[in-house]
Order: structure tokens, then C-alpha cells, then sequence
């Protein structure tokens, strides 16, 4: 009974934890830009990423040590350094973005400009982080964020043309403007599979003292909290496909998004919205901070929980109260939320190989896993994810300055 | 002195950022984009019009889109006259600002302010 309350608890994190200022983003711009086409994106981002989660879940459950510790162990203090710098450059440009969702989402609902909500934010974040446990950041914010269901209830009134839908969950080409779709699938990729996602679910699974015993709560948790969190950024490609493409309206603004909702759904829309972006931005900007915090503390060989009080691991609680506050600045400062968004989200996906390709070496270590390395299956989809992750970080530039603007 | 592979790759991605970016810092965006982007906020103030209207948005949020309509607004106002190469395409880019500022006027005369 207790395994199925961490199976439902662990997908319903997921479920929460998914949607958040790059997928919204993203997806809204895809499905303003080019209807349900970037469909596909959103499938693969999501298969891969669960592959991902399950791998480094599995090798954090079985080996008793977070995929970061793994990292630096088994390759060294100075290729460790490659990722560190790497995962901790963009989950920086990508928490400054999601302070700047959650400011937005304050701005709609109260007119105050966003630029004077950052700091607050940094600060009430930084006051839960301090306080607060491990079960607060990862299951609080991603329980609240279930109001972002309200996304697929929204498609659902839209009534979407579910043959043509099915159609686009396989690639195809754009008719038009192929640079800006292009970048837009880089930008979705890199929204789905966020190095801190599986990093950070690495260090959960050593938070919640997983072990072996846990390896299907962390299949079922990976798969199935995937899939539904994959089904509301798709929902949210629907919305946009349904409300802002027909009137070629294109995202250039976080503003414009609300909109999605707000057609099918009135008022209600609106309030949901708002609700949703501020949740799981914030949600978000809490569980990046801490993967950014845990990085250091594991490679740098730190005492690290955020279940042990701040004076028990000083340096640790620094990090994340120095990176907080740090991240808030831009925004502060009034940068704009939806150019470092697209930005972040392109830089994400031009990092992943630094930690994909590791994973491929650690994932068939007898040594670590004993019987529970990677079958062929496992390994075939590994490759495959370390392939596309290359052919990410050769295209992301050219396609940031052909398409992003 | 024969240069690592990856400092010259490095060199070469940096050599074509900077001539990127520069090459597009102060020339405005070509024509047919501002028209899109002048249609779409056109576009977004006839939405949000009609959903004011129909009481699903706040005056506060229908009032931030409209100052973000402004803000493409007065944008386009100063560049898109430099993209335009012939009269017709004055002639649409004329028509472009023309059909926006008239869907902010609805807009501002729907919330009444």
C-alpha cells in the first residue's frame, strides 16, 4: 500500500513538476507558429527524458549515489568540471527565466510591472529553501501545480482535430519558415529534457533514501509522471494552436499566452493561467536552485541536504541562498523574460551531451549496478538520446541566430 | 603554432556570433516581418477586445496588452519606414500601423480608458 502512495505521490510530483516557464513558452510559440506540426517534439522531448529520469533514478536507487557523485568518481575531478560548468551556466540563465515567469504571472494579476517582483520572489524562495524540507520543494509545488490541467481541459473545449493531432505526433516537415521551426524544435527539446530535471531527480531519490526496493516506483514515476506532464505541454501546443494560429497571432510577449486559456475557458481561464505560470515557475526556480546547490556540494565533495538544517551544511545552504538572490537580478534589472527564455531553452539543449553521454559508460557498470545495468533496449535508446543530443548542441547556435528572432 | 582543434572550433563559433549579432545590430528587421509582427498584435487586440467583452479578461491585464501593442507599435513606427524599399511597400507598411493603431484605439475605447 505504501509503494502505490509513492508511485501515485511520484507521478503526481512529475505531473506538477513538468510544465513550467520554457515548456509553456515554447509550446505556446510552437502551436501559435505552426499548429499541431511541433507535436512530434514534445513526444520525443518526453520519451527521452523519462528514459533519462528512469537511468539516473535507477543508478542513484542502486549504487546509493547521485548521478553527480557518479560523475566525479568515476571520471575524474577535471572532466567533472565540463558538466558542473556546463549544467550550472544554463540552469542559471534557465532559473533567471523562471523568476521571470513567476513575476510575469504576478504582473497579470496585479499590474505592478514584473520587474519589481523579482526580488521578492528570490526572497520568499530562498525563505522556503531555508526553512523548509526536501517533501516541501519537491511535492508542495508540484501539487499546486496540478492547476496546470487546466491546460488540457482548455484544449479539450477547443475541441482539437484529434486525426490531425494524431498526424503530427510523427516528424514532418515545415511548409514554411523552416529556420524559425527549427529553432522552435531545438527550443521544445531543450524546455523537455533540462539536465537539472534528471539531476535533481537523481539527488531526490537519495533525499527519499531509495533503494533497490524502489526501482519500479522510479519506472512507474518516471514513465507515467512523464507522459501525463508531456500530455499538458501538449495540451498547451493545442491551445495555442487552436486560439492563436487561426488569427496569426504570434507569441512575442508572455501576455499574449494568457489568452490560450482565457478563450475556451473565460475568466476562469485567466485566473488559471496565472496560477499555473506563477506555481510552476516558482516550483520550478526552487528545484533548479537546489539541483545547481546539490551539483556543487557533490562535486566539490560538500555535506549537502535539504533535509539537514542550514548550520549542518553551511556551504550548501550558501549556494542555493547566493543563487537565488543572484538569479533574480536580470529580471530585476528588466530584461526580457521571453527573449531569456528562448535563449535558456536553446543553451539547455546545446549542454545536454556533457551529461548524456557519461550516463552511457555509467549505466552498463557492473561494477555500480550489478545485475541492473542497461539492456540492449536501454542502450539503443541511450545512444540514440546521446545522438540527437550532438546534432542539438551542432545546431543550436546557427539556429539561435537564423531562427530566433 | 598549430592551436588545439577545440580552441579553434571555439574561435570560429565566437568569430561568427560576433559577426552575426553585429551584422544585425542597427539594421532594422526586414519588412515582412514587421508586418507580421503588426498584424499579430493587431490581431491580439481584436481578441482581447472581444474577450473583455465577453468578461473573461481583467481590465488590468487587457490594459498591459494594450501597452505591449503600444510598445510594437511605436517600435515599428521608427524602423519600419527604413525596410520599406518601394512606395508600395510604404503603402502596406502605412496600412500595417494604420490597422494597429486603430485596434488599440477599440481596445482602449471597450475598457474605457
Amino acid at each position: 500500500m505504501k509503494k502505490w502512495a509513492e508511485v501515485a505521490l511520484g507521478v503526481v510530483t512529475s505531473i506538477g513538476g513538468f510544465l513550467e516557464v520554457g515548456s509553456i513558452a515554447t509550446s505556446a510559440q510552437g502551436g501559435a507558429e505552426f499548429g499541431y506540426q511541433l507535436a512530434w517534439v514534445l513526444v520525443l522531448g518526453t520519451m527521452s527524458l523519462a528514459i533519462l529520469m528512469e537511468m539516473t533514478g535507477r543508478l542513484a536507487a542502486v549504487s546509493q549515489r547521485t548521478y553527480a557523485d557518479l560523475l566525479r568518481e568515476r571520471f575524474g575531478y577535471r572532466f567533472f568540471l565540463l558538466p558542473l560548468v556546463a549544467v550550472f551556466v544554463v540552469s542559471l540563465l534557465v532559473v533567471i527565466s523562471e523568476i521571470g515567469g513567476v513575476s510575469i504571472a504576478l504582473q497579470i494579476a496585479t499590474g505592478i510591472d514584473f520587474r519589481w517582483w523579482a526580488i521578492p520572489t528570490a526572497i520568499v524562495g530562498w525563505f522556503l529553501l531555508w526553512r523548509g524540507n526536501f517533501t516541501i520543494v519537491e511535492q508542495g509545488t508540484a501539487m499546486l501545480g496540478l492547476v496546470a490541467i487546466s491546460f488540457a481541459v482548455g484544449a479539450l473545449k477547443l475541441h482539437p482535430v484529434w486525426p490531425t493531432l494524431g498526424r503530427a505526433m510523427l516528424p514532418s516537415l515545415p511548409s514554411h519558415d523552416r529556420a524559425r521551426y527549427w529553432y522552435l524544435a531545438v527550443s521544445i527539446l531543450g524546455a523537455s529534457i533540462s539536465p537539472y530535471l534528471y539531476l535533481f531527480y537523481s539527488a531526490g531519490a537519495i533525499e527519499d533514501e531509495w533503494t533497490i526496493e524502489h526501482l519500479g516506483v522510479n519506472r512507474v514515476t518516471a514513465g507515467m509522471g512523464n507522459v501525463f506532464g508531456g500530455g499538458l505541454a501538449i495540451a498547451t501546443l493545442v491551445t495555442a494552436a487552436l486560439v492563436l494560429a487561426p488569427r496569426e497571432i504570434k507569441v512575442d510577449r508572455y501576455e499574449q499566452i494568457a489568452l490560450v486559456l482565457a478563450t475556451p475557458l473565460g475568466r476562469a481561464g485567466l485566473v488559471f493561467f496565472i496560477m499555473t505560470l506563477f506555481i510552476t515557475c516558482f516550483g520550478a526556480t526552487l528545484e533548479i536552485v537546489l539541483a545547481m546547490a546539490y551539483l556543487l556540494a557533490q562535486g566539490l565533495g560538500w555535506n549537502w541536504s535539504e533535509n539537514l538544517k542550514p548550520d549542518k551544511d553551511a556551504r550548501f545552504a550558501t549556494s542555493y541562498s547566493v543563487l537565488i538572490l543572484l538569479a533574480a537580478l536580470p529580471i530585476a534589472i528588466g530584461m526580457d523574460p521571453l527573449t531569456l527564455t528562448n535563449i535558456s531553452m536553446v543553451a539547455t539543449a546545446a549542454s545536454l551531451p556533457v551529461t548524456v553521454i557519461p550516463l552511457f559508460v555509467l549505466m552498463n557498470d557492473g561494477d555500480l549496478l550489478n545485475t541492473h545495468v542497461n539492456g540492449w533496449p536501454s542502450n539503443l535508446a541511450l545512444v540514440v538520446i546521446a545522438l540527437l543530443s550532438i546534432v542539438l548542441l551542432v545546431a543550436a547556435l546557427p539556429l539561435q541566430l537564423l531562427g530566433g528572432g | 603554432m598549430l592551436q588545439p582543434a577545440s580552441t579553434r572550433t571555439t574561435r570560429l563559433y565566437l568569430a561568427l556570433t560576433v559577426l552575426l549579432v553585429g551584422g544585425g545590430c542597427g539594421s532594422p528587421p526586414p519588412l515582412d516581418k514587421q508586418l507580421e509582427t503588426l498584424a499579430s498584435w493587431t490581431a491580439t487586440m481584436q481578441l482581447a477586445k472581444e474577450r473583455h467583452g465577453a468578461g473573461a479578461i481583467t481590465i488590468t491585464y487587457a490594459t498591459q496588452l494594450r501597452d505591449r501593442a503600444d510598445e510594437a507599435f511605436q517600435q515599428a513606427s521608427t524602423t519600419i519606414g527604413q525596410s520599406a524599399q518601394t512606395h508600395s511597400d510604404s503603402a502596406y507598411a502605412a496600412a500595417a500601423l494604420d490597422s494597429l493603431r486603430t485596434a488599440i484605439r477599440q481596445l482602449e475605447a471597450e475598457i474605457g480608458s
